[in-house]
């Protein structure tokens, strides 16, 4: 299950706080949509709720930063870039060895007699 | 339990200052990652999952050295990603020991070789290579999601071992170890001549991409039980007798996030190493 590719819909049912959490565990780069409508691409690898400003921090999709970003000038963040952890599960790993370990006993089968 | 009397002369004295300062809370290892970066792609590996910008990124040795005067433990241990990429390695732990710390490199050894030979890191008694071994050639191949890895490892371990260097081995037990194979396992470092060896639990914290193989308590009890009762005599654990009931489940301790503070390219991890709920700029908080 990964979140890349979500829009997510601020309102009754969810909050900025939530998706700024979700963002912050994402192991990929999201879109931060500022308050002005301004967007910034990059990866949000800290956000602090209990500080007085509460805030987020970015590196940007060029590396640049940290910035910090606080919620107020949040609007929305849309997870935009790939999920870096999906797919590189240990089980994806062991059946990518099986598969690779029958392809090699059926080339050597149909090999030259 | 294998560590050098210097080292622990050195541990218990800083503890001894601490206590006479009644300090509660100190550090007491320092885990500097300078990088994410990794030529492997473990699958229970939670520190490589980030986007291209951030593994290309690594702290400078300004900022690794800054934390570790800030922070003011014994001990630094440096994991990673995979510290031999860091481009000033050498500089970095030529640093270290001139400030007299205990330096636990933790590397998968597959350029260690190459550096030994390039004459980047000198042997001394502050300097531990500690070697990231997660089991006998088909397990650790397995856990690293690459052959071949474990052979490059012995060799290096070896190369090592030749030159003079304290190696131990840093080990890893996942859901599913067989302790027939583990005490194999361990028998076969002792024989290659490693100083200790240092195991955990594959703890599941929520960062780690792959859950499923992770320990729950229980099964950590009796995994560790199974595998180290009856412990052969040549075994040599860099870990106290203690701390190994703890994991066979026969003593409780209480969780000490400020024993073993994180800095990395984000800031100093909150609360430690293994959890991640967010950044501060100051090692103290
Ligand atoms: S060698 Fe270590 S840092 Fe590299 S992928 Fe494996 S567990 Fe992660």
């Amino acid at each position: 299950m990964t979140l890349q590719g979500w829009v997510p819909e601020i309102g009754e049912f969810l909050t900025l706080a939530e998706v700024i959490d979700l963002a912050f565990d994402y192991r990929g780069n999201t879109t931060v949509v500022r308050a002005d409508g301004t967007e910034i691409e990059g990866y949000v690898f800290n956000r602090d709720r209990e500080a007085p400003e509460p805030f987020i921090q970015i590196f940007d999709a060029a590396g640049n930063g940290p910035m910090r970003i606080p919620y107020s000038e949040i609007r929305n963040i849309k997870f935009t870039g790939r999920d870096m952890a999906a797919g590189n599960s240990w089980q994806a790993w062991l059946e990518r060895r099986e598969r690779e370990k029958v392809e090699k006993a059926a080339r050597h089968e149909t090999g030259p007699a | 339990m294998s560590v050098p009397l210097s080292q622990m002369w050195t541990v218990a004295a800083y503890v001894l200052k601490q206590k006479l300062s009644r300090r509660e809370r100190y550090p007491l290892v320092l885990m500097l990652e300078p990088l994410f970066r990794c030529n492997l792609t473990c699958a229970g590996c939670g520190k490589i999952q980030y986007p291209a910008q951030i593994l290309k990124k690594h702290l400078t040795l300004e900022q690794c050295l800054k934390a570790v005067d800030e922070c003011g433990a014994p001990v630094v241990s440096i994991p990673g990603g995979e510290p031999l990429m860091y481009p000033q390695i050498g500089e970095l732990v030529d640093a270290l020991v001139k400030r007299r710390k205990y330096v636990y490199l933790c590397t998968n050894a597959l350029l260690l070789k190459e550096k030994l030979e390039q004459g980047v890191l000198k042997p001394s008694k502050y300097v531990s290579l500690s070697i990231h071994m997660d089991g006998l050639r088909e397990e650790h191949d397995e856990a690293v999601c690459r052959d071949g890895v474990y052979d490059r490892a012995v060799e290096a371990i070896k190369e090592a071992l030749r030159r003079g260097f304290r190696v131990t081995t840093n080990t890893t037990l996942f859901d599913g170890a067989s302790p027939l194979r583990m005490r194999a396992f361990f028998d076969e470092m002792m024989g290659l001549g490693v100083e200790g060896m240092m195991l955990s639990p594959g703890y599941s914290y929520s960062k780690a991409p792959d859950q499923e193989h992770f320990l729950r308590r229980g099964r950590t009890h009796d995994l560790f039980s199974k595998t180290l009762s009856n412990a052969r005599k040549h075994w040599k654990f860099n870990q106290s007798p203690l701390f190994l009931q703890f994991l066979m489940g026969k003593r409780d301790y209480e969780c000490t996030p400020w024993g073993n503070p994180t800095f990395n390219l984000f800031g100093w991890q909150r609360p430690c190493y293994l959890l991640q709920e967010g950044y501060a700029e100051a090692s103290r908080s």
